[in-house]
């Protein structure tokens, strides 16, 4: 390697920083066995993209069910800023209540903080039950809550008893945990505690699937049910997207647990096989290639061999009708660069999408991932609990003898599990080329200067570093939201991203401007061997 | 609902504090701020203002975790100082505190201390900003950061000739023209904040993260030496008013002027300027003409405009002044920050813009939530709102269309650069109003006209020669305005409904269409056997009709009565438990006459929801029963209430009833829709909690209340209560009557009442009887006549009341022709003149009238007398019935 972008980056920081920062980047090298500092305290004052445990449990995982009361026991701004920005699609199910496009939030005043919030939370349920009689209320905290000891479980104790409703109160305070990371575990121990197990909903058939971290954002969900359908798999709950409380809550009596994004579910996935029995697999509907083996995955796991046949039939029939299109913008595409820098999976899953059509990725890096989405889940073992991640529950459970049902014998589970990822999901890193880079917890300073060193011709992350980047002659398109488009997965999917990276790439504007480093290059040197 | 909603917020039209301070110093040059908290409000804040700017927003965060909240963040703010100045090189660095930091108690100005003292290198300024999420919205966060920078920022004291322009959050668009118009106008002056370029920047060679462009410290430190203040922002309270500080620490002298939004306001700018010595271009002067032209070019289309505009308070104040100036009525101005201040502007001022337009109400709300800015605007039938796009669920379930001006402004582009300041920017904002108006008038014109002129008229013309007049008349209005003629106000309509005014209870006529056979609330005091003929009480019809029935009724009653001026949907059951037959009702009446009143009565269980299709359909006056507005009161009187499905019992069902009916009663007032409270005096329930119900819907806005005895209805759970006698009662309305007033001449009607209030002629009307034939045949006459004494005012129904009698009708019936004897006429049974004036002499001399009898029929009768009665063996059949029928039934029953 002739270059190494990382120490260039790593430059400008005083001897503390650098400290940190150096063991979050890297330059794969699969010659070598590569191990990133990941899950850690972000730097104070350095910009850093990540959000805070509360964004994690409501505004990731709790916020896209639709038919129950969601109210964030706070001051006003958390509420509001989590209110409908992740573009989590639903729909009402023939009479259920949609609160989708609700914000329901306590606006703790200065006198709730000083002589505590509980009284106001409980008028605040009496009113929601009065407004909207919703079957199930969840509680969030936020910041002030924990601080001030308001006590949100007896509160949802006392409603359940009250109003004969289910009310799961979530202490997912902000400043828990490093990022939302801690939220999404605080959200899924919730919802595996109180709503899992539950439910009484029974799947009409052997094929019954969950599909587990996917928010249906852009409408994501939909397409991935749409072809799951197709071939025969009944979708009996999505976690959370476009999500129903009593689905969630007879989740367990599924068959088969498909995990799309594993960063922010994977615990549920885990207890899910221990207290009921229903095995994971991992899946990513993300990309042509990921998606076809997602579906021949699950088919191997079912093993029924009409189920199999039925799954080419359908692979085959959704290939052949975008190959055209797909043809037409690689065609275009091929050879340009990419960086993606999204919250825990999709920086990994995206990187097969934009192969599809020609793309390769120069730098990758996670918000708020772990070391095992970046080196395989093989590495849990081997992860130290520090103090940040041992302040988050860690819930066990046991075996549940009266709702326990594995679908495949022993045997059969040890043979499958050689040949799929059952259980199983492999890091970002193995699946990335040698030379380019990965940084965790990218901050604005080094997306700037990463885009300056290495180029890119697209960058795909969020809204805090679009215009930036923009301004910087990259395009950027958002990989939390799809700038108001989507659904990028599955089949159909990755025919509309592929037009909004065409269209995006090539618009006029771009000939109007011609960024600095485009015509003097920074730093000399090339990417790769 | 919504209003009441004190505890939940529900869709916030308002951000927090920490929002309006990095805001703030976004439009300082040079500058960068941190948020001391938790790492996820820097996160929402930044998402927030870069969607809605399109520009990158840059906001560190001190990243506090939890050991933060055990042992102070110090540390890490100290650590996130240090790495923004190494990364970044701002001159100055604002420090704004959280919920987090402020809850914890953070000493902001000894951690600044500390870090000076081991960085004596580091020149740049520290602002610290006090600034909890829980203080304040996002428009004080703004405020107080601006004063903490004239408080923070080294002053420079020495006078000199610049003056000080102080702005709220404005778009980069609007504080770019008042910059332009500030430079062309020669002052020399200090514009506290301009973030119009670090905000709206140009796409440049060199992108650079520190905002370089804002108001340079340098010009801040001089406005200590300013000649004048002027503040741009009338609302601000003067604790954290910038002007205020610079005034009482420098002497500065502060005017504050309000944002120069339409004409008046722009003037009084322009004339301020000119004052301090501007020379105004005269481009500015022909822009003015320009838009007093377009002005009377578009008010048309202006005054057709029914606004709702909310935002923060001094952009709604200026958007609301200048919607007045156009003829547009801003019917809801809300804003959801805490600004009583924001009533007290602008109550004039939209009261004559209402008045001009013949509108009858509007709502300034501050401190509100959209749910609560949903229902007065669909309650006031706004058909355009001007505001943030928050708006934007209201608009997509509505289909009120949304002009978006303000912050946030999130599904469209461009929320930098929407202009409303300036003759300009006022001309643009006016010509949106009346752009939006001929949308829609454009899409919907053709079939309006068709359908509301010409094939109504048609219609009418084939039904009766009453459509043709009505047709001429419209055509001779001549000059064709929008409306064929103007509704009566609410006054005036008050004035003729006989239970509303007391004056109109002997003129005026109201027809009771009993349409609502459902209930969804079992009172302990009702009985539901609606299909009794005999009772005159409220739940008690002989029919129900169907809404073309109701119709067929109300014409009818109307070709007799021409002193008919309400028609009241008043059960028997619930009025909103049956809203469809009900609205279907009055829809058909409205078609036939567009200047009847309409009235309903309601429990006020399912009001919230349909306070808005009250309104559609043109009630004017309810009347809402709340017996009690305490749950565990309430609890004692109703047996349970059935709402959206569920069945609610004991004191659930009467707190969601209770919520309901407070809701409701406010959101009807606020319609405009004038209240009437009924509550029944229950002994030992709820007699001494009547003021606190009568104070309490005083405040909902209720124009009066009924406070009424408990009719003991046989079967019902009350069946035995004591009754309350009419001294009881009028004491108690007495002692109510300092707080609100009071109703005296309630009659207590049934829900097929016709006529006046104490002359009910709805016999007249009933629909045929089918009697079984049967039945008919197998009665035998009696043996023996029985006499009978009946209280009535004609001799032709049993229609009053027993104690109220001044003659008796005495009747002999076998049980099937009932013949007539004699009138006994009271006075006579008195034991002289002088005892028959006075009360109990008169009931004796009632009671002999009667002795004879074996029954006596009455509307009504009083507890005392009815033992009385008893006591000597007489049976009382308390009825309204036909004199002859009831005659003879009565006969039947007391022979068994």
């Amino acid at each position: 390697m002739t270059m190494d972008a990382n120490a260039k980056v790593l430059e400008r920081y005083n001897a503390k920083v650098f400290k940190n920062r150096k063991d979050h980047m890297l330059q794969v090298n699969h010659a070598e066995e590569q191990q990133i500092s990941a899950n850690t305290r972000s730097v104070p004052g350095i910009m850093t993209n990540r959000g805070c445990c509360y964004a994690g449990c409501k505004g990731v995982v709790l916020g896209p069910i639709k038919d129950m009361v969601l109210i964030t026991h706070g001051p006003v701004g958390c509420g509001f800023y989590s209110w409908g920005t992740r573009r989590n699609k639903a729909r009402a199910e023939g009479d259920d209540p949609n609160f989708i496009q609700y914000c329901f939030t306590t606006d703790m005043q200065e006198s709730d903080i000083v002589f505590g919030g509980v009284k106001k939370l409980k008028q605040a349920i009496a009113e929601v039950m009065q407004l909207m009689q919703p079957k199930t209320i969840m509680i969030a905290a936020t910041c002030p809550v924990g601080l001030i000891g308001d006590d949100i479980q007896s509160v949802a104790t006392e409603a359940e008893q009250e109003y004969g409703i289910r009310c799961v109160a979530y202490s997912c305070e902000g400043y828990k945990g490093v990022s939302q990371s801690a939220g999404h575990h605080i959200a899924n121990n919730g919802l595996m505690k109180r709503v899992i197990g539950t439910g009484d909903i029974e799947p009409a058939t052997k094929y019954s699937v969950n599909i587990l971290g996917e928010y249906n954002i852009g409408g994501d969900g939909w397409e991935q049910e749409r072809i799951l359908k197709k071939i025969g798999y009944e979708v009996l709950s999505v976690f959370t997207g476009d999500g129903a409380i009593e689905r969630i809550a007879s989740s367990h009596k599924a068959n088969l647990n498909l995990v799309q994004c594993h960063r922010s579910i994977n615990y549920i996935a885990e207890m899910m096989k221990t207290k009921y029995g229903v095995d994971w697999l991992k899946v990513n509907f993300i990309g042509l290639e990921g998606t076809v083996e997602s579906l021949r995955h699950m088919a191997a796991y079912f093993g029924d061999p009409a189920l199999i046949q039925r799954t080419e039939e359908v692979i085959a029939e959704e290939l052949g009708e975008i190959s055209d299109a797909m043809a037409a913008c690689k065609a275009r595409l091929q050879g340009k660069t990419a960086a993606l820098f999204v919250g825990g999976s999709r920086s990994h899953h995206y990187q097969g999408l934009l192969k599809d059509i020609g793309i390769s990725t120069v730098l990758a890096g996670y918000e708020f991932g772990h070391r095992d989405d970046y080196e395989g889940r093989e590495v849990i073992p081997t992860i130290k609990d520090d103090a940040d991640s041992k302040n988050i529950e860690s819930i066990t459970v046991e075996k549940d003898e009266k709702k326990y049902h594995a679908y495949l014998s022993q045997e059969q589970y040890e043979k499958l599990a050689a040949t799929i990822p059952l259980e199983q999901y492999s890091g970002m890193i193995r699946d990335m080329d040698n030379g380019s880079y990965v940084v965790d917890d990218l901050n604005m300073y080094e997306a700037d200067t990463f885009v300056e060193l290495l180029k890119p011709d697209m960058f795909f992350s969020g809204i805090k570093d679009k215009y930036a980047l923009q301004k910087a002659g990259a395009l950027s398109r958002q990989l939390h939201c799809y700038d108001y488009s989507g659904p990028y997965a599955g089949f159909r999917g990755a025919v509309r991203f592929a037009q909004d990276v065409c269209m995006g790439y090539f618009t006029p504007a771009w000939h109007m401007v011609l960024p600095p480093w485009k015509t003097s290059a920074t730093l000399q040197g090339t990417v790769g061997e | 609902m919504g209003a009441n909603l004190v505890n939940l917020n529900a869709n916030p039209c308002k951000m927090c504090m920490p929002m309006g301070a990095v805001s703030a110093f976004y439009g300082i040059g040079m500058s960068m701020s941190i948020l001391h908290g938790s790492q996820g409000c820097s996160t929402y804040i930044r998402r927030h203002m870069a969607t809605h700017y399109n520009e990158p927003v840059d906001i560190a965060s001190a990243s506090l975790t939890e050991e933060g909240t055990v042992f102070g963040g110090a540390k890490n703010l100290m650590k996130g100082l240090e790495n923004l100045l190494s990364l970044y090189h701002p001159k100055v660095i604002g420090i704004a505190t959280t919920c987090l930091a402020e809850t914890i108690g953070e000493d902001i100005d000894g951690i600044i201390r500390d870090f000076q003292e081991k960085h004596p290198d580091v020149t740049a300024t520290f602002i610290p900003v006090s600034s909890p999420g829980y203080g304040g919205s996002q428009y004080e966060g703004f405020f107080r950061a601006l004063h903490a920078i004239v408080r923070y920022v080294p002053m420079d004291t020495q006078s000199h000739e610049m003056i000080n322009v102080i702005t709220g959050h404005l778009s980069a668009a609007d504080t770019r023209a008042l910059k332009s118009l500030l430079d062309a106008s020669g002052l020399d002056y200090v514009l506290l904040p301009d973030l119009s370029q670090n905000l709206d920047g140009i796409h440049s060679e060199n992108y650079k993260r520190l905002p370089q462009h804002g108001t340079p410290l340098e010009r801040i430190s001089r406005m200590a030496g300013a000649r004048m203040t002027l503040e741009l922002a009338p609302l601000c309270p003067e604790e954290y008013s910038p002007g205020a500080y610079l005034r009482d620490t420098y002497g500065v002298p502060l005017l504050r002027l309000n944002l120069p939004v339409g004409l008046e306001d722009t003037d009084m700018f322009i004339a301020t300027l000119e004052s301090l010595g501007a020379i105004i271009p005269a481009s500015v002067f022909e822009e003015r003409g320009r838009h007093v032209d377009a002005m009377i070019d578009a008010h048309k289309y202006n005054a057709q405009c029914r606004a709702a505009i909310f935002g923060e308070p001094d952009i709604t104040l200026g958007l609301t002044r200048a919607c007045c100036e156009n003829g547009v009525v801003p019917v809801v101005v809300a804003t959801g920050s805490r600004c009583p201040a924001l009533k007290e502007s602008l109550g004039v001022t939209v009261a004559q813009a209402a008045e001009v337009q013949f509108c009858d109400g509007f709502d300034i709300l501050d401190f509100a939530d959209f749910t609560a800015i949903e229902n007065a605007l669909l309650a006031r039938g706004a058909n355009l709102m001007i505001g943030n796009s928050d708006g934007r669920r209201i608009e997509e379930h509505h289909h009120v269309p949304l002009l978006r001006y303000g912050f946030p402004i999130h599904d469209r582009v461009g929320g930098q650069r929407t202009r409303v300041l300036l003759y300009d920017g006022s001309l643009s904002l006016m010509e949106s109003t009346a752009n939006a108006m001929l949308q829609k008038t454009e899409e919907t014109f053709r079939e309006e006209l068709h359908g509301k002129y010409y094939f109504l008229t048609e219609e009418a013309g084939k039904a009766s020669s009453h459509g043709l007049e009505k047709a001429a008349s419209v055509v001779s209005g001549g000059t064709m305005p929008e409306e064929t003629s103007v509704p009566l106000s609410a006054a005036e309509r008050t004035r003729t409904h006989p239970c509303f005014s007391c004056g109109a209870c002997a003129t005026s006529a109201r027809l009771h269409l009993p349409v609502a056979p459902e209930c969804n609330l079992s009172c302990n005091y009702c009985v539901r056997k609606y299909s009794c003929p005999n009772e005159s009480r409220p739940g008690v019809t002989t029919a129900v009709l169907n809404p073309e029935q109701a119709l067929e009724r109300f014409l009818a009653v109307r070709q007799d009565m021409p002193n008919l001026t309400v028609v009241g949907i008043a059960g028997p059951g619930d009025s909103l438990a049956n809203a469809e037959m009900t609205f279907r009702t009055l829809e058909r009446i409205r078609q036939e006459d567009d200047n009847i009143t309409f009235c309903m009565s309601t429990n006020g269980l399912a009001l919230p929801e349909y306070v808005a299709d009250m309104k559609r359909v043109g009630v004017s006056h309810a009347t809402v029963t709340i017996n009690a507005v305490d749950p565990v009161i309430g609890s004692q009187i109703y047996r349970y209430a059935d709402y959206r499905g569920h069945r609610y019992h004991g004191e659930t069902a009467a707190a969601l009833l209770l919520a309901n009916q407070l809701a409701g009663l406010r959101a009807l007032t606020q319609a405009g829709i004038i209240c009437k409270v009924n509550t029944v005096l229950l002994k030992g329930i709820n007699e001494e909690h009547i003021p606190t119900v009568v104070a309490t819907v005083r405040d909902l806005g209720a124009e009066m209340t009924n406070i009424m005895q408990l009719i003991p209805v046989k079967g019902s759970a009350f069946e035995h209560m004591p009754l309350v006698s009419n001294k009881e009662l009028t004491d108690m309305r007495k002692r109510c009557e300092p707080t609100l007033k009071q109703m005296y001449h309630c009659h207590q009607c049934r829900a097929d009442a016709v006529g006046l209030l104490n002359d009910d002629r709805s016999i007249e009307y009933r629909l045929p009887e089918i009697t079984p034939i049967a039945a008919q045949e197998k009665s035998a006459p009696i043996a023996r006549r029985i006499r009978i004494a009946v209280a009535s005012k004609t001799g032709v129904t049993v229609d009053q009341h027993f104690g109220q009698a001044d003659q008796f009708y005495i009747y002999e019936s076998n049980g099937h022709d009932a013949s007539f004897v004699e009138t006994r006429s009271v006075s006579r049974y008195c034991k002289g003149m002088d005892d028959c004036g006075s009360k109990s002499g008169r009931m004796e001399g009632i009671l002999c009238a009667v002795e004879d009898c074996a029954g006596v029929l009455a509307l009504r009768i009083g507890d005392s007398p009815l033992h009385k009665l008893q006591k000597k063996g007489i049976r009382v059949f308390t009825q309204y019935e036909r004199v002859e029928k009831a005659v003879n039934d009565a006969a039947k029953a007391l022979c068994g």
